[in-house]
């Protein structure tokens, strides 16, 4: 093993509202594969971001190759020889594939571009990533997983000695990803130190030297990879104690409302098969990109769907749009409240009235205000929306409350099915307490809860049925009661093999 | 790679950008004699001189708002930017003070006007159509106010006459080899701004930018810096330009430039340049400007009205656009999903 050539102390990064990073400290050897390992949110991209001079720490020191940095930018963090694969793809689409490599710093004679230059050098790597593309190919022409490729290829082109890849196999091929560890090997051989973050942890075996794990943006402990077992990895991950408590309330299990049956959109909704009974709320529980969000939308009928039926107490709904969906009574809550929740800039009284507006206007399409006005006193009054008036504009709403409104607009109609797509993301605990009586409301009075969460206590604590998908695809099904986080973090990791396991 | 072995205009066609061009060559040839069968006076030298004159105007602010189109922004300001040009030099010049330094002085303004649009949108992050609206109505304002509230005299007033002919004879009027000094400006232009977009770091990045800034930034783009210098290309342009319609008028026109900015993205669109960013070159601009002013050069030879060339040119623009979102959604997505 060899020196340390990366070590960062009391790392902390606070975003509006969060504190991601809280006295993090890291440290990365020369010659070693380190995976960085956590939940969602766990601040690891955050880390590495602050590492590659995307981010800008608030406090603490980071040192490279021995010398102290202050604030990098991607540029300089590019010199000192720290290349970063970002989670999302980063490409201009519009340039070829030499262009994209060379991007920022380009190869010139005098004031020229040499293209040929570029061609030449983008050549060489590629074929000694053994990677097939031509260098003069446009980016945006290529397939998904080659695009990544790509990505690898300009992290390498800049010679560098510290390597990031934030889940660099999502989009890769089995083959590509065989390729991807050769590449990945023969770096560590050179010395080069690489920080590898996936949520495949059954690929890590094959490259890993060490792991670090963090947690709810703090460090919580390093070892080498040999000496710990799969399970205690994923208990230190989840490792926190349920603070909050949760309201569960039991009711007898009724008949069954609400069935999806085979239904496809897309890579990441794939043969989705679940149903809904009168007096339960079901989880879905998963990591983020599990496909739960698009299962969602492909069932109220935002994404289209390749196949897949929808039956409503007993009898099948044709969903097209979100418009047949809500006549037929299934609703959602979207996962993020501000931008396809809620018109923030209209009132509390527009944002309720608008879906309903079909019963709040007569047949010359004019809105009966007494109608709205009386529709909105009622959701507020049910709900217990805290506010003055229904005229207040819905940004003006704490987190909790708009998600009450977003929850109030559906409930103004005879809604048989409701749907919530993280209800509870980033509202306080007392407004999150309020969300899960809600549901628990709903639940009593018959009518079916989808419940979407990342935060597994949350699902645990409020859900009778956990349903767990990973890869867009439903990987178990499991009852709340008695079930561990281990449990479902096992079930929520279970990825379709890519790769021949070496353990014989 | 048997690249070599490709023939010439399969080469041709896999540069960047040039499809869009080439359509809109090949829609001016059709165009050009099309009117030439209705009218043969279209084919006539005196015709194409002037043809080449009028479309220069258009060129050389098509190349300006191609520079900043491409980065996905937009500049609204090219009109009144033209004009304030236009009336700075003019009433220096009747107030007698020598063009040279007349012309100075109206460059430093244009420059600082497009200073201001590269900070509003490259450093401040404002909407690019708020920000260069403003500066419109700024640089506008200014044309205004310059003489007065009012067009300048006749340029020959200040300077007297041989320096007035002479400047009239450099911006329009004059001829070298045979062709307008006008086209001949707009082609030095073209040379070397399309040098400097497609041979240049500058360029590469101006590309990178419309295409996706942050994979720009994240590759130590200097985002803000190349955005400013889109303006300032722009202002540039609009600066030239302005020379040209006072040396025409041979006065300054508080109206000069009027529209400019939207004859400027017709001419890229035309040309395949795309109003989304990340694609198009000048030639296509080139090929643009000269369809437009091909189709009202032709329609006036044939006694269309003003009405009906309008018209025209506004389905014309609409088509061409039509067709750069119908090849990006269609292409783009049926590769990226297989």
């Amino acid at each position: 093993m060899g020196e340390i050539i990366v070590s960062m102390e009391d790392i902390c990064k606070s975003f509006p509202g969060v504190k991601a990073l809280d006295h993090v400290k890291f440290e990365l050897r020369s010659g070693e594969v380190l995976a960085l390992l956590g939940e969602n949110g766990a601040g690891k991209s955050t880390l590495m971001k602050i590492l590659s001079g995307v981010y800008t720490r608030d406090e603490g020191k980071m040192q490279i190759f021995g010398k102290e940095y202050g604030d990098l930018s991607p540029k300089l963090a590019q010199e000192v020889g720290v290349a970063i694969i970002h989670q999302e793809l980063n490409m201009c689409k519009h340039l070829s594939v030499a262009e994209n490599m060379f991007l920022g710093r380009e190869k010139k004679r005098g004031i020229i571009l040499s293209n040929h230059e570029m061609e030449q050098e983008a050549r060489r790597i590629l074929d000694d990533l053994k990677i097939d593309l031509d260098p003069k190919q446009t980016v945006g022409e290529l397939p998904v997983s080659k695009q990544q490729m790509v990505e690898i290829a300009k992290a390498l082109s800049i010679n560098a000695k510290v390597l990031i890849m934030d889940e660099p196999t999502s989009a890769l091929t089995a083959k590509e990803i065989e390729d991807l560890f050769r590449i990945i090997k023969e770096l560590k051989a050179k010395g080069c130190g690489i920080v590898y973050i996936s949520h495949r942890l059954e690929e890590l075996q094959h490259i890993v030297d060490r792991v670090t794990i963090m947690r709810d943006g703090q460090y919580i402990t390093s070892m080498n990879f040999a000496d710990v077992t799969m399970d205690e990895i994923i208990a230190y991950m989840v490792g926190r104690e349920i603070k909050e408590k949760f309201p569960r309330v039991s009711c007898e299990k009724g008949k069954k409302i609400f069935e999806v049956k085979n239904l496809n959109a897309g890579r990441m909704v794939r043969d989705i098969n679940f149903s809904v009974y009168e007096g339960e709320i079901v989880g879905f529980a998963g990591l983020m990109g599990a496909g739960r969000t698009e299962t969602t939308r492909a069932i109220f009928g935002v994404d289209p769907k390749e196949s897949g039926e929808i039956i409503l107490d007993g009898k099948e709904v044709k969903v097209n749009c979100p418009m047949d969906a809500i006549k037929a009574g299934i609703v959602l809550a979207p996962e993020d409240r501000k931008k396809d929740g809620l018109c923030t800039k209209l009132s509390i009284r527009h944002n309720i009235a608008l879906p309903n507006l079909d019963l709040l206007c007569n047949k010359l399409g004019v809105v009966n205000r007494n109608k709205e006005i009386e529709m909105c006193k009622k959701a507020v009054k049910n709900l217990k929306i805290k506010t003055p008036t229904v005229e207040i504009d819905a940004k003006n709403l704490s987190g909790g409350n708009q998600q009450k409104v977003v929850v109030g607009k559906w409930l103004a109609r005879n809604s048989r099915v409701v749907i919530f797509d993280e209800p509870t993301r980033g509202i306080d605990v007392a407004a999150k307490v309020e969300i899960y009586n809600l549901m628990n409301e709903l639940k009593k009075q018959g009518i079916a809860v989808v419940f979407v969460s990342s935060e597994m206590p949350e699902v645990m604590g409020i859900a009778d049925r956990i349903l767990v998908m990973c890869d867009g695809r439903i990987t178990g099904e499991v009852m709340a009661e008695g079930i561990t986080q281990n449990e479902i973090l096992t079930l929520a990791t279970q990825f379709e093999k890519k790769i021949v396991s070496d353990e014989k | 790679m048997n690249q070599k072995k490709q023939n010439p205009i399969k080469k041709l066609l896999s540069v960047r950008g040039m499809g869009g061009a080439l359509t809109a060559f090949i829609g001016l040839i059709i165009i050009y004699i099309a009117f030439g069968i209705i009218n043969p006076n279209v084919f006539s030298g005196q015709n194409v001189m002037n043809l080449l004159r009028s479309m220069s105007k258009y060129l050389i602010i098509g190349i300006g708002q191609s520079y900043v189109l491409i980065t996905g922004n937009i500049d609204l300001s090219i009109g009144s930017v033209v004009g304030m040009s236009s009336m700075i030099t003019a009433t220096l010049m009747t107030m007698g003070v020598n063009p040279l330094v007349a012309i100075l002085i109206s460059f430093c303004c244009c420059m600082v006007i497009g200073i201001i649009n590269g900070f509003l949108v490259g450093k401040c992050q404002l909407p690019p159509f708020i920000a260069t609206l403003g500066t419109m109505f700024v640089a506008r304002g200014i044309a205004y106010m310059v003489n007065g509230n009012r067009n300048t005299d006749a340029i020959a007033s200040g300077i007297g006459k041989e320096p007035a002919e002479s400047f009239q004879n450099v911006f329009y009027y004059g001829q070298t080899a045979g062709v307008y000094n006008t086209f001949w400006i707009a082609i030095i232009l073209f040379i070397v701004f399309f040098f400097l977009l497609s041979k240049t770091r500058t360029g590469r990045h101006i590309y990178a930018i419309g295409s996706n800034v942050d994979a720009a930034k994240l590759s130590g783009v200097n985002v803000v810096a190349t955005v400013t210098k889109t303006y300032l290309v722009s202002a540039f342009c609009s600066f030239v330009v302005g020379l040209i319609l006072c040396g025409q008028a041979s006065m300054g026109n508080m109206e000069a430039g009027n529209m400019y900015e939207m004859y400027a993205v017709a001419a890229g669109v035309i040309g395949g340049i795309s109003p989304l960013g990340g694609t198009g070159i000048l030639l296509g601009t080139l090929a643009g400007s000269a369809v437009w002013q091909t189709l009202e050069n032709g329609l006036n030879m044939i006694g269309a009205q003003v009405g009906i060339q309008r018209l025209v040119i506004g389905i014309i623009v609409v088509f061409a656009v039509l067709l750069d979102v119908v090849v990006r959604n269609g292409v783009f997505k049926k590769k990226a999903t297989s």
